[in-house]
Formats: structure tokens, sequence, C-alpha cells
């Protein structure tokens, strides 16, 4: 064993001294705390990138559509100013 | 512009903001993951069991340092809201608008941990006559009211200003929380002494550990608000050049 450890064996640690119940939901809680504050602003970010760059797709295939002089007559004028 | 006033507005440009935290965050999460390690393998298994409540004082590890980092909410939000009502830099009360929720959640954890702390040390989970629990519980009530605020009001200029207005506010009972243990000492303890001396009821063992927490704990809440700011920037500057050409390289 590592000096310094307050417990003997693996099953005193989880009983934690009777209080297994009390210490043990509360860092579950710390961890579900944790966990869920990092973990949905990254998935949410990656919802984001995704929505954005459909919509940033969608635009661009429109604009070419309308570039190309072959379906597109009449078009020239209104994409003249090219959105930057 | 004054040249002595670039770096506070260049402070306040979205872009700046996330320029520099995609620079910090590997740091940010380095230290937070190093300092949460330390401070839950020493809480759950070097530090000793208290003389008087045995094993259950590894609670308190996590519920002091999210209580003591809850009261920051207030403040942060408040002075944020100050620079929203009088330079009306938009980053600030992006930063704002997600503080809330973030605050919520600490509050939340800081009640739940201290109900479950005090069931087996005080025999009851709750007390109603305890000036530190119901100001606590009321300091959740006012962060529902700043989120629910922002909801309620549709025009985003004018939210922004009404939320900032009650984050000022709010700062009162934080001072109210803070002194209640000594105003009104009923249940809940005044902070304890911290003691140099090894093995005594206070010492290092207890409170360096802690100490740690604490910091994993502040990191932490710079992380997850980063986080979720950069994603507001991502949304409400979703026009600009710089992010068309962030969103086109994601893949």
């Amino acid at each position: 064993m590592i000096d310094g450890i307050q417990f003997n064996s693996l099953s005193e640690f989880f009983a934690m001294g009777g209080y297994a119940f009390n210490v043990w939901s509360v860092y579950a809680l710390f961890a579900v705390f944790l966990i869920a504050n990092l973990a949905l602003p990254l998935r949410r970010r990656k919802s984001i990138l995704r929505e954005q760059k459909r919509r940033l797709m969608a635009l661009d295939a429109r604009e070419d559509k309308a570039r190309d002089p072959a379906d597109s007559a009449g078009w020239e004028v209104s994409m003249a100013g090219d959105e930057k | 512009m004054a040249g002595r006033w670039q770096w506070f507005h260049r402070l306040g440009s979205p872009k700046w903001f996330y320029e520099k935290t995609t620079r910090w965050l590997p740091w940010l999460v380095g230290a937070m993951a190093l300092f949460l390690a330390v401070g839950i393998v020493w809480a759950l298994l070097f530090m000793p069991p208290d003389y008087q409540q045995g094993h259950t004082s590894r609670i308190l590890v996590v519920h002091v340092a999210v209580a003591g980092t809850s009261l920051a909410f207030f403040p942060l939000m408040a002075a944020a809201g100050t620079v929203t009502l009088v330079w009306r830099i938009k980053l600030a009360d992006m930063v704002a608008k997600n503080a809330a929720p973030l605050g919520a959640w600490f509050t939340f954890v800081t009640l739940a941990t201290g109900s479950i702390w005090g069931s087996v040390s005080w025999g009851t989970w709750w007390e109603w006559t305890d000036s530190r629990l119901v100001s606590m519980l009321f300091q959740f009530f006012l962060l529902l009211g700043v989120i629910s605020l922002r909801t309620a009001i549709e025009n985003a200029e004018t939210a922004a200003r009404a939320c900032a207005l009650l984050a000022i506010v709010g700062c009162i009972n934080v001072v109210v929380i803070k002194y209640s243990v000594d105003w009104w000492n009923t249940l809940h303890q005044p902070s304890s002494p911290i003691s140099m001396q090894v093995g005594s009821p206070n010492g290092p063992e207890f409170w360096v550990a802690t100490a740690v927490m604490i910091v994993a704990v502040y990191l932490f809440l710079a992380v997850s608000l980063i986080l979720t700011t950069r994603n507001e920037i991502l949304q409400r500057e979703n026009k600009a050049q710089w992010v068309r050409e962030l969103v086109a390289q994601a893949r």
C-alpha cells in the first residue's frame, strides 16, 4: 500500500466508515456537474459548426447556380456585388 | 479612440477573445485536470478522517470549493453588467448571459452537497431558520430569475440591461451569504480558522486539499464559461468573415 492512504482495503474504501451513500453520492454529483458543463458546450459547438457549414454551403451552391449562364439568364445583375 | 483605451476595446472584440481563448484553453484545461485529479485523490484517499465527522469530512472538500466559488457569479455578472451598461461592449453581455446558468448549477450543487453532509452531521437535510441555507437558496432563485428575465424580454438590448441591473442588485445577497453565519448563527458553522499544525483538527492535511480543490473549481468555471461564450460568439457573429472562414475549415 502507498504510504498515507487512509484505508486498508478496497471494501473499506467503498464503505467510507458507514457513510458510503453520503460520500459517494456527493462525488457522483460532482462528477455529473463537471462532465455536463464541459461536454454539453462541446457538443453544442459541434452542432453550431455543422449547421453553419450547411447554411454556408447552401449559400455557395445558390451563388454558383446563379453564376452559371446556362440556367440563370437575367441573374447576373443581382449577383454582381458578390457577397464578401 | 485614445491609445490607452485601445486594449479595452480590443478586449471587447469577440474575435480577439475567440483567438486568445483558442490559445489559452489547452493550458487552462491541463491545469484544471491536474488540480482536479490531485484534489479528488487527496480528498478521497489521503485526507485523514476528521476526529468528529469521520469520513464525511471528504464531502466538505467538494462542498466548500463549490460553495465558495458560487459566490463569484453575482460579482462577475455585475462587473460584466456594468461594462454592458456603460460601454455597451457586447462581449461582456455574452459572458454575463452564459454565467447565469452555470451559476445556477454551482448553487444547486452547493445546496445538494451541503444537504447530504448535513443529514449526517446535523441530523437534518434542511433547516428553514438557518440564514446561510436560506440565503444560498435565495441565490439559486435569483439566478433562475436572471435566466428567465433574459428570455422574457424580447428586445435583446433591453434584456441585457435588465439582467445587468439585477446582477448588480443581487450582489447584496452575496454579502448576506458571506456574513450570515456570523450575524445569525443558528446551524451552519462559521468558517473555521486554519491551523499550520499537522494533526490538528484544521491542519494543512484538510485545508490544503480544500485549497487545491478551490483552484480546480475556479479553473473549471473559467473553462466552462469560455466554452459557452465561444459558442455564443460563433452564433452571434456568424456573418463575420473570420467566423465563415472558421466554419469552412471545420470538418
